[in-house]
């Protein structure tokens, strides 16, 4: 048998039926079939399919956006495997935490690689806005996504507040404590809203279970679809502002 | 599309616009309406089911010991219960350990005489009034009785106007 | 409309590669709207793809580093019998924690924070100023004067309450604001700058230097009972 080089084999994968069946173009090496790339793909077709050489320099958005993204995959992923060993009980929670730090193999280094991508998440994303805000992409025509990226701002720092109640130690417990308190200062239905999200008058057993359900499954899943309706909006809405635009504009 | 559209919503011009109620209209109403109060049942019907009936959390009421266990002129926390126990010249009462700001659990300083919050730096003294911090009221007190076998006994649901004391 | 037999032709280029030169043809009674882009345009596949894949191998190596060398904390089991002092929020919120020290819960805890989430919802909403006009450009004696006045009753009712971590930053970006207003001979770098700014760059500046603040001072210089202590003793 001799031997072929990668791009052989590539290639010859390429001339499968299945592969053609999947992917219906040949080789990316014109501008139409790198177009076809972006647009016959059910997740690629969120991007534009040219976008501007400025829109790509570092310096024109530190890929803040992009890093928020990429801590939102790494944190589904990371999740997804940390909920194979939780429990939302007490204090069986707790003990999983344990469990995660001398039992499981690798455990500890997962439940770190979620901390931490949670916190440069919610850096970024503060980050991220404020870039935007300052070289003026909130204007017209970008309003709507601006107001969405709001939002996700918001579903991020609540993904993380419902996150650290799970682990429920010391830190988490009086942590959510102290926060929904807040919520029961506000007028009308404050405290009928602390007894819905807590399920109970107690930080207790209900609250980790919604708080868990609400963290693993509803927070995301809101999340994950305004995220699409946010890239798909920069496209619509003529690409990303650049600082110079905004200068340029305003002579 | 958005004219057929627009059509099916608003019904045919020439029929509102003789200030009728056409069939389009008629039907399109009743489906909206129908759409609107499924809905709303829906939200009503799910509301009610997140809130839970029953609740396994502590009770509410507890039984304090008698007494004579309180010496006078003195503040006892009763750390299962998050309430503390005071006996004055006037008698006992019972105030909340529970900070009014954010909940928070207060500690009795004996040395400064104050009963100070941990979280946001809240100050109250030992019947409950507010000396400082961002505490919003003062702590409430609770109902507290004899029972017949003599111990003190506290309710926890029912909050009494500060300034009534138990005589024993 | 006049019909000018038009001499564009279409014509066929051989290189795939290229990007199409674009004709606009504009018709007398429409007017031409499309602002003058010079730069040059990239396939996405590959040129952005590739940026972001590389972008996403840099990220994870930097997270599995920090994700090896530093521990998630883990304190006891949660007792709601005991209450740690001080008892902190995640990081994220201690500035809205310091303001809780300050502010009644209602104003602190719910109408600051809408506030804030429903002003950034309609700031594009409302085409104030659109072209980035210079604060000081214009009408600047009344604007100066309305900026003194609304700025003084801010700090009056800050100094009421006495919420000091909150006052110092305001007079620190309001100082730099009042500064910019006077047109130096020659001028620094930086004051030049700021004299371009706008009103909304300047409310910006101001808040994000208010909840640095915050959140620094909630982080590292609140201890017990939310006293102040230096982080370093």
């Amino acid at each position: 048998m001799n031997t072929m080089t990668f791009e052989e084999i590539l290639n010859r994968l390429r001339a499968t039926r299945a592969w053609r069946s999947i992917f219906r173009r040949g080789p990316a090496r014109t501008n139409r079939t790198r177009s076809l790339a972006i647009f016959g793909n059910v997740f690629l077709h969120l991007l534009p399919v040219k976008v501007r050489e400025q829109s790509l320099r570092v310096r024109a958005t530190y890929y803040l956006g992009t890093i928020s993204f990429f801590m939102f995959v790494v944190l589904t992923l990371t999740g997804i495997l940390l909920m194979f060993y939780y429990h939302p009980a007490v204090p069986q929670a707790y003990l999983d935490m344990k469990d995660l730090r001398f039992v499981v193999s690798n455990g500890v280094f997962l439940r770190n690689l979620h901390r931490v991508a949670a916190h440069v998440m919610v850096i970024a994303v503060f980050w991220h806005m404020f870039h935007v805000f300052y070289r003026g992409g909130y204007r017209p025509p970008h309003e709507f996504n601006w107001a969405v990226g709001v939002m996700l701002l918001l579903l991020t720092l609540l993904l993380s507040y419902t996150g650290y109640l799970l682990p429920w130690d010391q830190l988490a417990f009086w942590a959510i404590t102290v926060g929904t308190n807040i919520l029961s200062a506000a007028p009308f239905f404050g405290s009928q809203l602390r007894y819905l999200l807590l399920g109970g008058n107690l930080v207790g057993e209900n609250a980790l279970l919604r708080f868990y359900v609400l963290h693993c499954v509803i927070l995301p899943l809101v999340a994950a679809l305004l995220i699409g309706v946010h890239f798909w909006r920069i496209r619509k809405d003529g690409g990303l502002t650049l600082r110079e635009d905004y200068e340029r504009d305003k002579k | 599309m958005t004219d057929v559209l627009a059509t099916a919503i608003a019904g045919r011009p020439e029929e509102s616009e003789r200030g009728e109620i056409g069939r389009r209209d008629f039907f399109n109403a009743i489906a909206a309406g129908a759409f609107g109060i499924a809905g709303l049942g829906s939200l009503v019907v799910t509301y009610r089911y997140l809130l839970p009936n029953a609740l396994f959390e502590p009770s509410m009421n507890f039984r304090a010991g008698t007494p004579d266990l309180y010496p006078l002129d003195s503040v006892t926390y009763m750390p299962d219960q998050q309430v503390y126990i005071v006996r004055t010249g006037d008698g006992f009462y019972a105030v909340s350990a529970i900070c009014t700001h954010l909940g928070c659990n207060t500690q009795w300083k004996p040395e400064a005489g104050l009963i100070a919050c941990p979280c946001h730096g809240s100050k109250f003294k030992s019947d409950g009034t507010k000396v400082e911090g961002p505490a919003p009221r003062s702590l409430p007190h609770f109902s507290i009785t004899l029972t017949p076998d003599g111990e003190l006994l506290v309710d926890k649901l029912e909050t009494i106007k500060p300034g009534q004391a138990l005589r024993v | 409309m006049s019909e000018t037999k038009n001499s564009f032709e279409a014509g066929v280029g051989s290189n795939a590669l290229k990007t199409p030169e674009r004709v606009v043809f504009i018709t007398s009674k429409t007017s031409a709207q499309v602002k003058e882009r010079a730069d040059r345009q990239l396939m996405s596949y590959p040129q952005l793809i590739l940026r972001e894949v590389i972008a996403f191998e840099v990220l994870t190596i930097v997270l599995v580093i920090v994700a090896l060398a530093w521990d998630a904390p883990l304190e006891q089991l949660a007792n709601p019998l005991l209450t740690p002092n001080p008892a902190k929020a995640p990081w994220y919120f201690l500035g809205l924690q310091e303001l809780l020290h300050y502010f009644p819960p209602l104003v602190a805890g719910i109408v600051i924070p809408t506030l804030v989430v429903v002003a950034l919802v309609v700031i594009p909403y409302f085409n104030v100023n659109i072209k980035g006009e210079p604060l000081w450009a214009a009408y600047r004696s009344r604007r100066f004067l309305i900026f003194i006045v609304s700025v003084g009753l801010l700090l009056v009712f800050l100094g009421l309450y006495r919420a000091w971590t909150v006052l110092v930053p305001t007079v620190a970006i309001a100082g730099l604001t009042i500064v910019s207003f006077f047109q130096l001979k020659r001028p620094y770098r930086l004051i030049s700058f700021l004299q371009t700014r706008p009103l909304s760059w300047w409310v910006m500046t101001w808040f994000i230097a208010v909840s640095l603040t915050l959140t620094v001072v909630g982080t590292f210089f609140r201890g017990p009972g939310w006293s102040w202590v230096w982080p370093w003793r």
